[in-house]
């Protein structure tokens, strides 16, 4: 086991993305070319909307050689209004794997940015061509970079820096790779069209090889509400999670086994085989200075406990109450718990408390997780069977398995808390489709949030019905998190929830002039797999789903039968204009009369009374 | 000369009748146009809840139950229309002295932009109209296809335009002269027959005609093709009336024979808006049900349907009592049945022979 793992952690990051790119999308020439553009584009977004500007992305595909067939190099430019980056930070940005600033939790459009890194390096694989990044920050001075990536040593290789005077902030990113465009483009114009309908607060432009430009202008000027970063929910931790915040803070209690215990000697430079206490503490003072932390706590509870190597790794520390100066234990000799008092006066004392100067269960919970106050947290003790106090540095594995599991478990945490989301609203979403596709009826609904496994989501929906829209069934438009999701819609969920639908209940027939779009958002859309393009079919997304289509699918009906209603009074206007003037006809000879009688007005009577039926 | 006048009277008078019938309804409609109302017609109900059996008029009629047929109603209005030019094209028929048929009218309605669907539907509005106006399609010169006949010593006078006072005696063809407009609106001028003999079918006709029963039983016979259309069933009822003719009837030996005998005496319930189409008097000779014992006739099995229908006649007023009742009952045992040809198993004549006399016989005591 250790020697793989010594393995892989000689890999670079990049090394690893390079021998590993199918997984993220970059599979063809085809995907690949596709993939880097979600991605520039993608990050431009996320970008601009961290800052609260509105987004004005550009981007440009052109041939290297338009005479060569297709896969070929393709320059792909991407450039936006964002903030930019600062000087410093743009070689490691684009230039390292795993360099980004999208750790928190809170909903955006890519996780950690390492997607254009991605593209940067296929690009790079392909072409042997750097990329050429222009960022500026402060508004005054547009700095360029050239460069390339060290794939093995994970560095920037900086080949160009200019800089020249700017008026306004933003970044542009241009590589060379090689892509398929013939085959890429129907994707990549639905993507582009599509992202324009979930950010109708962008303005976006795409020009294509062929030189055809396509202009999606901005249709609201008003930013959605930015999501902000939160502190996770309880039911969406695991154990690793928590282990990962005990590490942030410092916190933990060694276990004295046959390793630590040669630590201890070692740093000791003790010859003898089993020292007793004494032994071990005069030599411990003498080398105090040099001894690492976890031995210098070892060596604390050894003065504390009165007890040589043998007999201390015969007990398991189970509390250290710094405030009350007790430290329990339990001895696997005799089977017993036992209290010792700590005396304050003692230097180990003090070593002893700056390390469980940590958190108790209680404080570590309130602090560290959202919707988790001191009251939840005591439950949530007694609920899991710890005490509050128990500190949570002194947690053995099993402990810690419990803990987690008991999270997920306890069904007294309030639901996750959704200000992290930034869903698109009600009325850019409306307006978005009524420029998209310029429908006889739309309507919008933004649910209320819910979650699943702990982890938040929004569902936004909207119906559109008739006008420019082709009668040629029902189309749903698929998005996560203001993504469009274009591939792999059969095993969707939103799929399987419209399908679900008897739509004649709501007055609809045959191949309806019908759009639907779904967006979910989420601080983690389950997707089904890592293509990113479906979405799982959780109980809760799903009930959600259908809530919403429900809600539209009965405004839906409500309008056909007005709809209804407006065609009948045509349909009766029509037909009194083609029988009463017959009738009129017949009588008047019948009756033996000469001129017709005047059955106008009758007309209009007949095409008015439907209304009132 | 004297009779002649007197039919031609008649006729007049019902043509002038149903004119001024026809122009009043036509000038409520027209005045009501005029004034922005709609108008509407009401409809004497059809649906079987609304036909009633009269035991003092011995027919069915139809209940006080009718319908409104409102130009205000959409779903109504086409069917208004369809029945506004009916009207209109009856008159017309009518005031030209000319005569059309089911079928005609159906087609005649195209040239007016009166979409019919088919031919059902215009039949429909042609029964419609007759309820309004509690006439006969007869007496509006709509005919149906004809296809029964009558023969005997019985002369007639034309009332028809071209052939007015032109006389015709009803013997002088022996396959027997077709019951159309013509010979329902004729005089009937003179007879020596004592007896009408009304029979199912045109092979025994054709029979009763080689065996001289019209000289035999001085009888005029008229052959009803199956059931009896209107055209005949109005013959049969003014050769009873006018010239004072007993009617008997000759079907065959099952269910709807016996209806078929009914029929003509007491009329059909989708003709129960209309009067002058029974002949409460006539009788019904056979086959009955017993008669297929008593002569031995050959029989053929009875159908399901057959077995139905003598179940839902069961449930007919006119059949709870006397002879109708009893043979329905024999016939539902018998499970057979016997055509009026089974008696040439007899011989050709033996019919007219031996079992027409007797059942006259008979029928005297009924």
């Amino acid at each position: 086991m250790s020697s793989i793992k010594e393995t892989f952690s000689q890999i670079s990051p990049s090394e690893f993305f390079y021998r590993n790119r199918d997984l993220a999308g970059f599979s063809n020439p085809t995907r690949s070319l596709y993939t880097s553009v979600r991605e520039f584009v993608e990050n431009a977004l996320d970008a601009c909307d961290q800052k609260g500007v509105l987004p004005d992305v550009h981007l440009s595909i052109k041939a290297v050689d338009t005479e060569q067939p297709d896969p070929k190099s393709y320059i792909l430019s991407v450039k936006d209004n964002g903030p930019g980056i600062e000087p410093k930070h743009v070689p490691l940005a684009f230039g390292t794997v795993l360099y980004g600033s999208k750790f928190g939790l809170k909903q955006a459009r890519g996780m950690f940015g390492l997607g254009a890194t991605m593209a940067i390096l296929y690009g790079q694989i392909t072409t042997n061509k750097p990329v050429t990044v222009k960022s500026c920050a402060d508004g005054k001075t547009q700095d360029e970079f050239v460069m390339l990536l060290d794939i093995q040593k994970n560095k920037p290789i900086i080949q160009k820096h200019t800089t020249k005077e700017a008026s306004k902030t933003g970044l542009s990113v241009s590589i060379i790779l090689e892509g398929d465009y013939s085959k890429a483009g129907i994707k990549i114009r639905d993507y582009v069209a599509q992202t324009s309908l979930i950010t109708p607060y962008a303005s976006i432009t795409f020009e294509e090889p062929s030189g055809e430009k396509f202009h999606y202008p901005r249709i609201v000027k008003v930013m959605p509400t930015p999501p902000t970063i939160i502190k996770p929910h309880p039911h969406g931790i695991d154990v690793e999670t928590i282990r990962r915040m005990m590490v942030d803070t410092h916190y933990q209690i060694p276990v004295v086994d046959n390793k630590m215990i040669a630590k201890v000697r070692s740093e000791l430079g003790l010859q003898k085989k089993n020292p007793n206490s004494k032994v071990i503490l005069e030599k411990a003072q003498k080398k105090w200075s040099g001894l690492s932390r976890p031995v210098r706590i070892v060596i604390a509870m050894i003065s504390f406990l009165d007890m040589d190597f043998e007999k201390l790794s015969k007990i398991r520390i189970d509390d250290l109450d710094v405030p009350n100066k007790k430290l329990t234990y339990w001895d696997f000799g005799d089977s017993q718990s036992h209290i010792i008092a700590l005396d304050p006066e003692t230097p180990y004392y003090k070593q002893i408390a700056n390390t469980v100067a940590g958190d108790t269960l209680h404080s570590f919970l309130t602090k560290r997780f959202q919707r988790v106050g001191p009251t939840t947290a005591d439950k949530f003790a007694e609920f899991a069977k710890f005490k509050p106090e128990k500190r949570i540095g002194s947690m053995t594995n099993e402990d810690l398995v419990r803990l987690a599991d008991s999270l997920q478990k306890f069904e007294e945490f309030l639901s996750p808390d959704p200000s992290c989301l930034a869903p698109l609203g009600e009325e850019p979403l409306s307006k978005g489709i009524m420029k998209f596709f310029n429908p006889e009826f739309a309507s919008v609904i933004q649910r209320s949030a819910s979650a699943y496994s702990g982890f938040p989501f929004i569902i936004e929906m909207g119906i559109a019905y008739g006008g420019d829209i082709l009668p040629k069934g029902l189309q749903v438009y698929r998005f996560a998190n203001r993504i469009p999701l274009l591939y792999d819609e059969g095993s969707d969920v939103v799929l399987k929830v419209v399908n679900e639908v008897d739509w004649s209940r709501y007055k609809i027939k045959g191949d309806p002039p019908l759009v639907i779009v779904s967006h979910i958002c989420s601080t983690r859309i389950p997707y089904k797999t890592v293509g990113k393009e479906n979405v799982a079919d959780r109980p809760e997304i799903e009930r959600e789903l259908k809530n919403a289509l429900q809600f539209l699918a009965r405004k839906l009906a409500v309008h056909m039968s007005r709809q209804g209603m407006a065609d009948m009074a045509k349909k009766r206007a029509n037909l009194y204009s083609k029988y009463v003037p017959l009738i009129a006809q017949f009588v008047t000879e019948l009756s033996g009369n000469k001129k017709e009688p005047n059955y106008k007005q009758l007309i209009q009577k007949g095409s008015e009374i439907e209304e009132q039926v | 000369m004297k009779n002649k006048s007197k039919q031609a009277k008649t006729v007049e008078a019902k043509k002038r009748e149903l004119l001024s019938i026809l122009k009043d309804q036509g000038l409520t409609v027209y005045n009501e146009l005029n004034n922005g109302k709609f108008p509407q017609f009401s409809i004497p109900s059809r649906s079987v809840s609304n036909i009633v059996y009269d035991k003092k008029l011995r027919q069915y009629i139809l209940g006080k139950a009718a319908a409104v047929r409102s130009a205000r109603n959409m779903s109504q209005l086409r069917s208004f229309t369809q029945l506004a030019w009916l009207a209109f094209f009856v008159n017309r028929l009518v005031n030209e002295g000319k005569t059309s048929t089911l079928r005609d009218i159906y087609y005649s309605s195209q040239a007016f932009a009166i979409d019919f669907e088919d031919q059902p539907e215009s039949d429909n509005i042609i029964v419609d109209l007759e309820a309004i106006l509690t006439r006969a399609r007869e007496d509006f010169h709509v005919f149906p296809e004809e296809r029964s006949s009558v023969f005997g010593n019985l002369t007639i006078e034309y009332t028809v335009p071209g052939y007015e006072g032109k006389r015709m005696n009803l013997s002088d063809h022996p396959d027997g002269y077709l019951i159309g407009p013509s010979l329902s609106s004729a005089e009937l001028v003179d007879t020596d027959a004592e007896l009408v003999i009304a029979i199912e079918k045109g092979g025994l006709f054709t029979r009763f005609v080689e065996e001289k029963v019209h000289k035999k039983f001085k009888a005029i016979i008229v052959d009803t093709a199956g059931q009896a259309p209107r055209s005949t069933r109005y013959l049969l009822k003014r050769l009873s009336t006018e010239l004072g003719l007993p009617v008997v009837i000759l079907a065959d030996g099952d269910v709807y024979g016996e209806h078929i005998a009914m029929v003509i005496k007491s009329g059909s319930a989708n003709a129960a808006h209309l009067r002058e189409l029974t002949v409460p008097d006539a009788k019904w000779l056979g086959v009955w049900a017993t008669d297929i014992e008593k002569y031995k006739l050959p029989t053929i099995p009875m159908t399901e349907s057959d077995v139905k229908r003598i179940y839902e006649l069961q449930r007919d007023p006119r059949y709870q009592e006397g002879n109708w009742k009893t043979q329905l009952e024999v016939f539902l045992k018998l499970k057979r049945k016997a055509e009026l040809e089974a008696f040439s198993k007899y011989g050709l004549t033996n019919i007219t022979d031996k079992y027409l006399p007797e059942k006259l016989e008979l029928a005297k005591s009924l």
